[in-house]
């Protein structure tokens, strides 16, 4: 597994400083008073790939979710191009958001086609340009047109759904793209496929990403910054580079943890 | 799918509204035959056959018979939905159990009542009496009758004492059964009379189990044997006068039917009803022979 | 006479009394239906409302169907009319297997999906319309069939009440001891009930979701 903490030519180690989406003291507590996420500052800039980095249940995925108000923030505010999520149409942001689960979520009664080109139809594109738009994207997820474009999602296979999803996440061309554990339900070798050319479209698209994994290869090998979060708390926000040599607790935890999968599968 | 779901919903559209469509034009009935409906009972099926035979002879067009529904609430609502054109009710039935008006005894008053209440709250029409009155009967034993000189009932009250009683169900119960009439005629038996099955009255009266009892003035039976009505002098029980009520718009889609059913008005008078009721019931003729025998008899063959 | 003949003979007027039977039944499924879906989307959507919704039709079920059209026979306008009155009884009866099934099938939906689709931004109706009812659509369309069948059944009571239909050949046929008129009601009501089970089921087939 490579470990490779350079940074790979084309990801930006300075992103432009506009913050896209912004934390300020962001908490999340549920009614029966347990809290998943506290006094989160946090700011993502344009153009960037953060990652955030947890145990399960640590709260990255409620911090994710509080950027397209699937959750609302009960402390603190979460802003989104300046403006506080809680203002405005819900539905209006999401539009410009894209969306990956890890289970996906493809609609079973739609073909790959009917899928990718829902928010453009919610938006109502003109069918030209819908068309195109499906074409282009299959492109993008390496899938080919004439072969995918009307099976359902059943007879695709894990890897190739995933890409579906990945395609009709960015169908409406949202600036940012909220991920959350995307990988996680496929195997290690279609993961690591996937990881490849997933960076790859990092590279040609120019979009604000969040991704949350437990991942820890996954985040130094896809983000810009990593967020590390614990019991509902940033404990750590690091380069790749920086991360490696991070002396807090848990991302030294992660750190071991890696230096122990390397030593196993041995150099290279 | 977008474009598939709406398809399917549209395709759903039109199936329900074709079927809304098809459904709205069942509720009419067909136009071109009559529907004569009745009661279940043999009188009612000899009265509804009777109609039925004479509207077929004078208006040449097909007649179905729609017999033996179960009582008059639903031959009420047969006629109102049109599933049937008309039957022959009984006036006093229809005051008291159709319009819930009190019970009257004077038969003129009855049938004016019904006849205009009709026409005013169901748009009905009511037509001629048939001509006979089916009411309670008071019966006692024809032998009794003559022996103690018995015509009505006020004569047979002074020996209720010494008598046994028996009655249906129905009489004990209904406000115009035995409670008035103990009351108007001052009857005190000497126990309290027995319930007994309608078609067991008779042959118990006759067996002298019992000395008394309240059947049908049209009952077959009362034709045949030895036995008395007495007469209601002072006119306890309402008058059931058999009417024919009909659908007015089924007067008027067939015109030669008013004049048909008033040819029947007054032909069938308590003893011939009687004698038909016997036959069907008591000797088990077939329904048909007996009401054509019987237009035949009257000449409305 | 034999069976056979007899209905040949009398084709017209078992034709019209089945015909009326299926309007009783047609309207009752439209009212149940029309009724009954959006409770059970209702029901799908607040879940404490499945206590006294499901309760309620729970109720009107278990009611024997003769006691529950005398109770609403004195019910002004609706006891004026037995179509009428047998109708509204009818819908009542059908209402319990389309609001369970319609709340069974949409709760059914997969969470990831649900997840899914509110997170790219479709609205409550959107998702109800383009995903939730399509995906429950043979779930619902089997609480239907269930409903159908067992109203051409009851229907064959409202009879009794003067509403018509094929009970009343039975009803006729038991006070005249005539076989073969029960027989002219019940044999086109039996066949009835199985023609909408196998029209309905092959719809619940033919929409059943693709399996993910």
């Amino acid at each position: 597994m490579s470990t490779d903490t350079e940074l790979t030519p084309g990801r930006s180690s300075l992103p432009a400083s506009q913050p896209v989406i912004e934390f300020r003291h962001a908490g999340y507590k549920l009614p029966n008073g347990r809290v998943l996420l506290r006094d989160l500052n946090l700011v993502v800039q344009r153009g960037e790939t953060l990652v955030l980095l947890g145990r399960s249940g640590a709260g990255k995925s409620t911090a994710l979710k509080l950027i397209n108000r699937m959750l609302e923030p009960t402390d603190g505010a979460v802003l989104v191009d300046g403006r506080s999520t809680l203002e405005g149409d819900p539905i209006e942001l999401r539009r410009r958001i894209g969306y990956v689960i890890q289970e996906v979520g493809l609609f079973p009664h739609f073909t790959v086609e009917q899928n990718i080109s829902l928010v453009p139809r919610l938006e109502h594109w003109p069918e030209e340009r819908i068309r195109a738009r499906v074409a282009e994207l299959l492109q993008l997820v390496g899938l080919s047109e004439a072969e995918f474009l009307h099976r359902y999602p059943h007879q695709l296979s894990g890897g190739q759904r995933q890409r579906v999803g990945v395609a009709r996440a960015l169908a409406a061309d949202p600036p940012m793209l909220l991920m959350d554990e995307p990988f996680g339900a496929l195997d290690p070798l279609t993961r690591a496929e996937v990881q490849a050319e997933f960076q790859d479209l990092q590279r040609r698209l120019n979009k604000t990403i969040v991704i949350v994994t437990h991942h820890v290869g996954e985040a130094l090998l896809l983000g810009t910054r990593i967020g590390v979060i614990d019991e509902g708390a940033l404990v750590g926000l690091h380069t790749p580079k920086d991360f490696m040599e991070a002396t807090e607790p848990v991302t030294a935890a992660y750190i071991a943890n890696l230096r122990m999968l390397e030593k196993l599968e041995g150099p290279g | 799918m977008m474009r598939g779901a709406g398809l399917r919903l549209a395709v759903l559209a039109c199936v329900v509204l074709a079927w809304v469509i098809a459904l709205g034009s069942c509720g009419t009935v067909r136009h071109d035959e009559i529907v004569v409906g009745s009661k279940n009972f043999s009188e009612q099926a000899l009265l509804g056959e009777i109609v039925a035979q004479q509207l077929e002879a004078r208006t040449h067009r097909e007649v179905t018979r729609r017999f033996y529904l179960a009582g008059s609430y639903i031959c009420q609502q047969a006629l109102l939905a049109g599933r049937v054109d008309l039957y022959v009710e009984y006036t006093g039935t229809a005051l008291t159990a159709i319009l819930h008006d009190p019970l009257e005894a004077d038969p003129a008053a009855v049938y004016e009542r019904v006849r205009s209440e009709y026409q005013r709250r169901f748009g009905l029409d009511v037509l001629s009496s048939l001509g006979f009155n089916n009411t309670f009967a008071i019966v006692v034993r024809g032998e009794d009758a003559r022996r103690l000189h018995l015509k009505t009932i006020s004569d047979a009250a002074p020996f209720a004492r010494e008598w046994r009683a028996g009655f249906g169900y129905e009489f004990m119960e209904r406000p115009d059964g035995f409670k008035g009439l103990a009351q108007t005629y001052g009857l005190s038996f000497a126990e309290t009379p027995r319930i007994l099955d309608l078609g067991l009255l008779y042959r118990a009266l006759l067996e002298k189990q019992v000395d008394i009892v309240a059947g049908n003035s049209t009952d077959g039976l009362l034709a045949a044997r030895d036995l008395t009505m007495l007469v209601d002098d002072k006119h306890y029980f309402p008058p059931y006068e058999a009417v024919p009520v009909v659908r007015t718009d089924a007067l008027a889609r067939f015109p030669e039917m008013r004049a048909a059913l008033l040819e029947l008005a007054g032909k069938i008078n308590d003893e011939e009803m009687r004698r038909m009721n016997y036959e069907v019931d008591g000797e088990h003729r077939d329904i048909a022979d007996v009401a054509r025998e019987f237009l035949r008899a009257k000449g409305l063959e | 006479m034999n069976l056979l003949e007899y209905f040949a003979r009398h084709h017209r007027e078992i034709l019209q009394a089945t015909l009326e039977h299926v309007w009783l039944v047609g309207i009752a499924m439209l009212l149940a239906v029309a009724v009954g879906v959006p409770l059970g989307v209702l029901v799908a959507r607040r879940p404490w409302l499945s206590k006294p919704i499901l309760g309620g039709a729970n109720i009107a079920e278990t009611i024997p169907s003769l006691a529950l059209f005398g109770f609403l026979l004195p019910v002004p306008w609706l006891g004026d009319r037995a179509d009428r009155l047998a109708i509204a009884a009818l819908a009542l009866y059908a209402l319990l297997p389309i609001i369970r099934n319609t709340a069974a099938g949409i709760t059914g939906v997969d969470s990831a999906i649900r997840n899914a689709a509110r997170g790219m931004g479709m609205t409550e109706r959107q998702i109800l319309l383009q995903v939730e009812l399509p995906l429950s659509f043979s779930t619902i369309l089997a609480g239907i069939r269930v409903a159908t069948v067992l109203t051409v059944g009851i229907a064959t009571i409202a009879a009794a009440i003067g509403a018509g239909g094929l009970g009343e050949f039975i009803f006729r046929g038991l006070a005249m001891v005539n076989n073969q008129l029960i027989l002219a009601g019940a044999i086109p009501a039996a066949l009835l009930a199985l023609i909408a089970d196998f029209l309905l089921g092959v719809c619940e087939r033919r929409w059943q979701p693709a399996r993910s």
